[in-house]
């Protein structure tokens, strides 16, 4: 027992200290945040139309998750009767249960999807019509599927050859799966290059500033389908690169507003948050598979197809028991891109004019509710920013 | 569970001898061209007829006698006609459409009582099988075209590619040999049937829908000689689980690229197999036995895709675990010609593939949202799918070397088997 203890006292201590390292920042600690007020910076009826958007999305989504665990549930409980239709061994019928169970959830799904999509149209966020949204959700449960199978079989092959340990091999193994994603994604999507020449001859200037040389930054056509700005950094070593959507590069910005979200986006690269995302996948990963082995435990493990339905179930609720996590942790990287845009653009104005401008152009809340900010945010709230690039103006000022 | 559906009504009648005079088969296109002419102005006339009968027989219940005895003759007309311009059958037939003169004929019932319902929807109800007759060939398919906004009356004009595939080939076939390969001629004749059928169905001869059965079309057939690739299985069984089918697509996605990845492997075997082949006479055990897991687990994936089975398939292509499963020849001596010049001795058996592969596609829509709605698969359809399935089978295995046996086209399977005709039971 004392081994025992010593053996998750030392896990834990590594664990720890691996977070730690993660969560280090260049925003300085000591920063204090002013408090801003919404009605400051937007208008009664930018404040009315997005409480009311989110109000309808947040309910939405509540609905949609508590129908998720609800169907995984009792899919969980009922769910291995379904593997009389399948004439494959026990790897394979654990594969047609898994995918089934995702085909459900996505089945009883389908209203909300409906429903959000209507209210987002209704908004004039989305573009996406009916039939699109429905049968391009169910052709793109394959790629879900094929995911899925991939990840059934690498569990259920190493639990048929290790027991229960398969936790040990498997965590690795998907961290080097998102790995491997998250360097090929880049190459996945439709983009074409930035044409303005003012707006390039930025572009590297930032990247010099931020040092990041020679950083692809490329526009993705996605006016057909939506009115939403936003801009990803992505990609690792050769593939990496930041995507503006055309959204935003075509939108209602300055071409200083533009320069910020740039920044803000190397500012991602240079920090190298997506490594540490894939950090804080493994630090998960770890845990989630091996709490996963222990409770499916009671269904003969994963290497028996009747267990899969209780694996997804588990893994479903440990995703949204750690996303208030996940969500902190998004928000204090990208609260470090902002930061990194405020240094190296220096330019609070054009940051504060940006973020002022997502209000009508997103319908995202300045200043949400607690809920809405533990589980759905994963950027600081727009006041946040504001705030920050306050506090930015500040510090320079005292700064030498 | 009975499946077996009874004898449709509208009965395909093949007494043809498979012999040709290759003088008219040369000809055929040129010859036919009175009859193209004669079943043109009979369409536009038979229309009017077909629109008035409607009116009669939803009114009374019933086809008006004289008017079902002008259709009766023109449906006939049309399968023979059909018959010669697909080289089904050799004499030239006559312009009346008599019935019992004609080596491909077809019998049709008297007029009896149709429910109106199916008689008022009849030409909405008629579209999957007007659909798959189009794939099948032969039959009906006449109409008005429309080019660069212009109307024009198209006339008759069979479009189906299985029947079309197989008088192109058998018109080289007949040229060289003076015969028409039997199993191109059921095939052909197996379309042909169908169409009638669809026609006869159309045009209010009957209210019983058309039946794509094979098995049932080409009742009293000579059967083939058996394949040594050949389908087993539980013939029964068609319940399907309407979740499955539901998500039928994606279910398979991981089966397709699986499929794609042994697809590579498989292939640079089967090239290394026909070195060994065509050094030795007889392929390498241990590569025979790697690409026949191949083919057969390719059947089973085909199988779960389009519906001919239920359960969701291993991905291993193991015998004996799948309902629909695949009889393969252990590695024996193959003719070394055959072998050098397999690729392009299986180009015709490829074109009927495809052909068929066309039908296989429209017959796997209609049975996805049949079996949706009942929970089973469409008993003519389903047997159509699995006749598919073992001409593609046989097509790989003879790609593959496997065998060295052709393809046989006929819809018949060769084994003897006294009630179902598609598969055998399990062993």
């Amino acid at each position: 027992v004392t081994r025992r203890l010593s053996l998750v006292a030392a896990l834990a201590a590594a664990w720890a200290a691996a977070a730690w390292f993660l969560w280090q920042s260049k925003v300085p600690s000591s920063l204090r945040l002013p408090h801003v007020d919404p009605h400051r910076y937007f208008t009664n009826p930018q404040l009315h139309a997005a409480s009311s958007f989110s109000s309808v999305s947040d309910l939405l989504w509540v609905l949609g998750v508590v129908t998720e665990v609800v169907v995984l549930a009792l899919f969980a409980w009922r769910g291995e009767r379904f593997a009389r239709e399948s004439a494959a061994g026990p790897i394979g019928t654990g594969m047609l249960l898994g995918m089934l169970g995702f085909a459900l959830v996505w089945l009883a799904q389908v209203p909300f999807t409906v429903l959000d999509l209507w209210w987002q149209r209704r908004h004039g966020l989305s573009n996406v019509g009916y039939a699109t949204a429905v049968l391009g959700g169910w052709l793109a449960l394959s790629a879900q599927f094929v995911f899925l199978c991939v990840a059934l079989g690498v569990v259920m092959g190493l639990a048929r050859l290790l027991g229960e340990r398969w936790w040990i091999p498997a965590a690795p193994f998907f961290v080097g799966l998102v790995l491997l994603f998250a360097f090929v994604s880049p190459w996945l999507g439709t983009t074409h290059e930035l044409r303005d020449p003012q707006l390039r001859a930025t572009v590297r200037r930032l990247e010099r500033i931020e040092r990041v040389p020679n950083t692809p930054v490329v526009v993705a056509p996605v006016r057909d389908t939506t009115s939403v700005p936003n801009a990803e950094a992505e990609g690792l070593g050769p593939s990496r690169r930041v995507v503006l959507w055309d959204t935003l590069v075509y939108g209602p910005f300055t071409e200083r507003e533009l320069a910020v979200v740039v920044a803000h986006e190397l500012g991602h690269l240079a920090r190298h948050h997506i490594w540490k995302y894939v950090g804080w996948y493994a630090l998960f990963a770890f845990p989630g598979a091996w709490a996963i082995a222990r409770i499916t435990r009671r269904r003969g493990g994963m290497a028996n197809a009747r267990a899969v339905p209780l694996a997804l179930l588990v893994l479903v609720v440990l995703g949204l028991l750690a996303l208030p996590l996940e969500n902190a942790i998004s928000r204090h990287m990208e609260a470090e891109a902002d930061w990194m845009a405020l240094r190296t653009t220096r330019d609070p104005a054009a940051a504060i004019g940006l973020f002022r401008g997502f209000v009508p152009t997103t319908l995202e809340e300045p200043s949400p509710s607690t809920f809405d900010y533990l589980l759905l945010e994963n950027h600081p709230t727009i006041a946040q920013r504001i705030s920050m690039a306050l506090a930015w103006k500040r510090y320079a000022a005292q700064s030498p | 569970m009975n499946t077996a559906m009874d004898a449709h009504p509208v009965r395909l009648v093949v007494r043809d001898d498979l012999e040709r005079s290759r003088l008219t088969v040369f000809f055929r296109l040129i010859l036919a061209i009175p009859q193209f002419i004669w079943i043109t102005v009979w369409t536009i006339g038979i229309f009017f007829v077909v629109v008035a009968n409607w009116f009669v027989t939803v009114a009374a219940g019933r086809p008006a006698t004289t008017l079902h005895g002008w259709t009766s003759a023109y449906v006939r007309y049309t399968v023979h006609f059909n018959a010669y311009l697909y080289l089904a059958a050799n004499p030239y037939p006559g312009f009346t459409g008599e019935e019992g003169e004609y080596p491909i004929d077809l019998e049709l019932p008297e007029p009896g009582p149709q429910e109106r319902w199916k008689t008022f929807f009849r030409l909405f109800l008629a579209i999957p099988s007007l659909l798959l007759a189009t794939a099948l060939g032969g039959g009906f398919s006449t109409g008005f075209g429309s080019r660069r906004g212009n109307s024009r009356f198209s006339g008759f004009a069979g479009r189906g590619a299985l029947a079309a595939t197989c008088a192109v080939l058998g018109w080289f076939a007949i040229l060289a040999q003076g015969r028409m390969p039997k199993g191109l001629r059921d095939a052909s004749a197996y379309g042909i049937g169908y169409g009638a059928q669809v026609a006869a169905y159309l045009l209010l001869l009957t209210d019983r829908y058309p039946n794509a059965d094979p098995t049932a079309m080409l009742d009293g057939v000579d059967r083939p000689p058996e394949h040594v690739v050949r389908l087993v299985g539980n013939a029964d069984d068609l319940r399907f689980s309407r979740l499955t089918v539901f998500f039928r697509l994606p279910l398979a996605v991981p089966h397709i690229l699986w499929l794609i990845l042994w697809g590579i492997v498989a292939v640079l075997a089967v090239v290394a197999n026909w070195f060994v082949t065509l050094f030795r006479g007889t392929p390498a055990g241990g590569l025979h036995r790697f690409v026949s897991r191949y083919v057969r687990y390719e059947l089973h994936v085909y199988a779960f895709l389009y519906l001919v089975a239920n359960p969701f398939p291993g991905f291993d292509g193991a015998p004996g675990r799948y309902p629909v499963d695949l009889v393969l020849p252990e590695p024996a001596r193959q003719n070394r010609w055959k072998t050098g010049f397999r690729i392009i001795l299986a180009i015709p058996a490829l074109l009927v593939g495809t052909a068929l592969g066309y039908g296989l596609f429209i017959a796997a829509v209609f049975t996805w949202f049949v079996a949706l709605v009942r929970g089973a698969a469409p008993w003519g359809l389903r047997n159509y799918s699995a006749y598919v399935l073992r001409y593609q089978a046989q097509t790989n295995a003879y790609l593959a070397l496997l065998t060295d046996a052709y393809p046989h086209a006929s819809p018949l399977e060769g084994a003897p088997a006294p009630q179902q005709a598609l598969f055998e039971p399990a062993a």
